[in-house]
């Protein structure tokens, strides 16, 4: 028996304001007083009290998760710098830093940037590669399992869901975590344990991504007890696409058409819970449960029907659900759509919920009525439900219709133009940085520091978590996440290459992926963290062999509580960098996506994430083949280190473990790295380079340990050899983390072609490959020797997370 | 309705067990010798006996790694150890058991069936009610999604 539930009204036209925050609070929606207050004015003129279907549309809507409505606001920034005090005000953060780099660097190569589901740029004359990345922080927090699987389930349904929907290759995701040794009892109350919460994260992207039959090739993992309570969890997904099929448009009459999963009551509120900070009672109904099995059907499906032209366009039911998906696409035209038609799970569920679910696995198009009959058998022969819900109207009015009733009732442009802005004060006090005392070790205590370093939890190998992950499938992984010269060795690789000869027949392109984090910079300085994280992405890419011209970056913000000036203000300096570092690469962002409010109180606690900005990367590359991977190849090859070692402590792996006080955090020399970039592109093309390694956290000692252990051979490196700017200590030099640098390996035949190519940057020959199996690193100088077999420096990378 | 077991034949590896196993001592408790996994499925609806063992045998189990054991009568357990059963609650989506569902019907058996999943956990050693309490809640259920009993 179907139960009867129809719409109430909610009375807020004789509402004061005490009692708009109240109703705001009690049902969940999460609008401040100003919007609660635009909504009571839009009312007072229709001379009407709302439906809970339109309160309910109205918050989905004017969340933080789809409108932005912070970064979008308007934010009054003060930077101060002794007694300097700047001021700015930004009317559209994101507009005038991250996306207006896009606009002014205008690349041709740029096919769709930051205006639908993902990023798209150009692969060859016939198609186009999309990426996006998302976070699902909240959801894994609660369900760590249940919580990642449906972040890489929604995220695949954005790449299916741009344009007219795109063919996933590949998946990546980048995690960070409490530290996983915490002891059960330091663990917040109501709170999962950090490596239950790990163990579940990655359950997860490897139950969701294998079954999907997507590699996930890429990823980093970072731990930090700041993020005990409120893991990031980031998932990617990057396809291809036929050029032809990147345009969406809605005509007036088209159908609404929902394919794929059931609607049911999981996943209500998601959308506005990602306005509000977790607490102990957080709402149940938010957990999302991921079907990859249905996904995967409307996967191949709606590919099929993309290719017979069936629909004219396509979205994904994500954050929001259906409120989101059809709103979108019906925000030119107007929408009637009849919530009862909606096929769901179980009976019982109200118009707003069905309305406002986040049930998972589902796409909805827009189909003109002549495909009408061929699409649903399309759909029905592979074994997916595609419903017709309603038509796209010429009206510009939302109408919902429910059981022969009025629903909901409202004008397209209140919905999406209604927001009122809020002002935001940001404040950043910038703090000079010093450097730290001369750090002085002697060989021993350089050996022992080695291999700390190695085995720190953000250094140390993930091997455990990444063969879980199938990153084979489809059978297009040239470079994959680890490297060894045979089956008992391995060394982490700097970014992944898909050679997609299926998708593109005849091809010889490839594309890369890779990634850049470090909170741990930002907690000293956001702006270079920025800088960092967007210069170590496109290192980690320029080391297996992409060409620096033709990358791309997708930006994703966590971030703490933006109410606190001093929190934006770290924002805004971090997206500040995003800017400058942008333009002066001449690397556009062709997408992003922010989560904020990452904070979490307990017992009147509260505890804030350490900001974290993830840069995505992805190039094309012309030939596939011409890409090297991190192990050292053959003895008597000559090590180099190219660019300049500064001393840059701040932040780093050494100072972690040594407990270092102040230091500099690396700064990015776009200059300068992108010209040695540029270069190494042109040495691997014509084969001069045999492997090559960024150095980054851990500094070059772990980057040169790393390649030798992974290519089981021994090295010997001049330590006084290596180029540093002003006097740095053995110790600065060995595990300073600047930026710019890579370590590579050169037969000594070639060493003449590869000096002429690098004539113009910093560069020098440090070492050689050698038989004996040993790691050395020696300055004749300060009389330092740093032996350690290479076996031995594997085991110290390699034992620290094997659960 | 049937409850059918899959349990990991003698000389094959049941890594999960393991797994939960590790993770006990890693919560600092002793007392626990050995974890055995078992996937359980209930399956309402009016299945007889030799449909119950041709989806045990066809569907759920592999032939040569796994066993199973069919149930129309929960069991009392048995006295060398204790078992945890984890339960998704009432409302949350059950993937699993709608795949079942439909395998089922490929399967060629018609008749209408309820499905739901779980996993049991056999713990062998010492251990009290309340640290297997413990165990459950730190480890084996996530109270927002599931729910679990101690036999």
């Amino acid at each position: 028996m179907k139960n009867k539930t129809n719409c109430k009204i909610i009375e807020i036209l004789n509402l004061s304001d005490k009692e708009l925050i109240e109703l705001s609070a009690k049902n969940v929606l999460s609008l401040s007083l100003d919007e609660m207050k635009a909504a009571q004015d839009y009312f007072k003129k229709l001379k009407r009290n709302p439906t809970d279907v339109e309160m309910e549309t109205i918050a989905q809507t004017w969340s933080e998760h789809c409108k932005h409505k912070t970064l979008t606001g308007i934010i009054e920034y003060t930077e101060e710098k002794g007694s300097k005090k700047i001021k700015r005000t930004y009317n559209n953060l994101l507009k005038e830093t991250v996306f207006k780099a896009a606009v002014e660097l205008n690349k041709k190569w740029c096919l769709s940037v930051f205006k639908d589901n993902a990023g798209v740029i150009e692969f060859d004359s016939k198609n186009g590669v999309a990426f996006k990345v998302e976070t699902h922080n909240h959801p894994s927090a609660l369900e760590p399992y249940g919580g990642s699987a449906t972040g890489i389930g929604g995220v695949i349904r954005d790449i299916l869901g741009v344009g007219l929907g795109a063919k996933p290759l590949a998946n990546t995701d980048v995690f960070c975590f409490g530290n996983p040794d915490t002891k059960p009892s330091q663990v917040p109350k109501g709170m999962h344990h950090p490596k239950r919460i790990a163990k579940g994260v990655v359950a997860g992207v490897r139950d969701y991504g294998n079954r999907m039959g997507i590699p996930t090739v890429n990823g980093s993992v970072y731990f930090d007890d700041g993020y005990m309570t409120n893991p990031l969890v980031y998932c990617g997904a990057m396809g291809i696409i036929p050029k032809d099929k990147i345009e969406k448009k809605v005509n007036s009459g088209d159908l609404i058409l929902i394919v794929g999963g059931r609607t049911g009551r999981d996943g209500i509120h998601g959308a506005t819970f990602s306005s509000i900070r977790l607490n102990q009672e957080s709402d149940v109904n938010a957990v999302q449960i991921g079907n990859p099995i249905v996904e995967k059907k409307v996967l191949d499906a709606m590919l099929k029907a993309r290719d017979l032209n069936l629909y004219r366009a396509v979205t994904d039911c994500g954050a929001g659900g259906l409120s989101s998906a059809i709103g979108e696409l019906g925000e030119k035209t107007g929408v009637i759509v009849y919530l009862d038609k909606v096929p769901l799970k179980y009976d019982g569920l109200c118009p707003w919920e069905i309305w406002i679910s986040e049930a998972q696995e589902r796409m909805v198009f827009a189909v003109p009525p002549k495909n009408k009959k061929k699409i649903v058998e399309l759909f029905e022969k592979e074994n997916v439900e595609a419903v017709f819900v309603g038509e796209f109207t010429k009206d510009k009015k939302l109408t919902l219709k429910y059981d022969g009733g009025v629903a909901a009732s409202m004008d397209m442009s209140f919905l999406h133009d209604g927001i009122p802005k809020p002002t935001r004060l940001a404040v950043c006090k910038i703090k000079e940085e010093k450097v730290q005392k001369p750090v002085k070790m002697n060989s021993s205590d350089l050996s022992k520091a080695l291999k700390a370093a190695l085995s720190d939890l953000n250094v140390c190998s993930k091997e455990w978590i990444v063969r879980q992950y199938d990153h084979e499938v489809q059978g297009q992984t040239i470079v994959k996440p680890l490297h060894g010269a045979n089956i008992e060795v391995s060394g982490p690789g700097d970014a992944a290459v898909i050679f997609p000869y299926t998708a593109a027949k005849g091809t010889k392109k490839g594309i890369v992926l890779s990634n850049g984090l470090n909170p741990q910079y930002g907690k000293i300085n956001t702006y270079k963290m920025a800088a960092s994280a967007i210069e170590e992405s496109l290192r980690n890419a320029a080391a297996v062999g992409a060409d620096v011209e033709k990358m791309s970056v997708l930006d994703n913000f966590c971030w703490g509580d933006p109410d606190k000036p001093e929190i934006l203000g770290s924002l805004v300096r971090a997206a500040n960098a995003c800017y400058d570092m942008s333009k002066a690469f001449e690397i556009p962002f062709i997408s992003g996506k922010d989560s904020l409010h990452n904070e979490y109180s307990i017992g009147g606690k509260k505890y804030s994430i350490p900001p974290a900005l993830l840069i995505s990367a992805m190039g094309v590359i012309e030939n596939a083949a011409n890409t090297v991977t991190m192990p050292l190849k053959n003895e008597g090859n000559k090590i180099f280190i190219l660019g300049v070692t500064r001393n840059e402590l701040g932040g780093s792996v050494l100072a972690k473990i040594k407990n270092i006080k102040n230091g500099i955090v690396p700064a990015a020399y776009p200059k300068e790295s992108k010209e040695i970039m540029k270069m190494i592109y042109k040495s691997i093309n014509n084969g001069l380079i045999e492997s090559c390694h960024d150095c980054s956290e851990g500094g070059l000692a772990v980057a040169v340990s790393e390649m030798a252990f992974a290519g089981d051979k021994g090295v010997k490196v001049d330590i006084d050899a290596i180029k540093t700017k002003g006097e740095l200590t053995v110790a600065e030099t060995l595990f300073s983390e600047s930026n710019g640098r890579f370590a590579v390996e050169v037969r000594s035949e070639n060493e003449s072609k590869f000096k002429e190519i690098f004539k113009s940057c910093v560069f020098a020959a440090i070492g050689c490959v050698t038989e004996d199996k040993n790691v050395i690193f020696e300055s004749v100088k300060n009389k330092i020797k740093v032996k350690e077999k290479s076996r031995n420096l594997l085991n110290a990378w390699r034992n620290t997370i094997n659960w | 309705m049937v409850e059918i077991e899959i349990f990991t034949k003698n000389g094959f590896k049941d890594s999960r067990g393991e797994h939960v196993l590790s993770a006990i001592a890693g919560l600092g408790i002793k007392g626990a010798t050995k974890v055995d996994y078992a996937p359980l499925y209930i399956i309402g609806g009016d299945i007889s006996q030799t449909e119950a063992m041709t989806i045990a045998s066809e569907l759920l189990s592999d032939k040569i790694t796994e066993k199973f054991e069919i149930s129309s009568k929960p069991q009392s357990g048995k006295s060398k150890n204790s078992v945890i059963e984890v339960l998704y609650k009432k409302g949350v989506t059950d993937t699993v058991a709608e795949s079942v569902v439909k395998a089922i019907k490929d399967l060629g058996i018609t008749k209408e069936v309820k499905v739901k999943t779980g996993r049991k956990y056999y713990i062998y050693g010492n251990c009290s009610q309340v640290i297997l309490d413990k165990i459950a809640v730190k480890l084996l259920a996530n109270a927002l999604v599931q729910e679990y009993k101690i036999k």
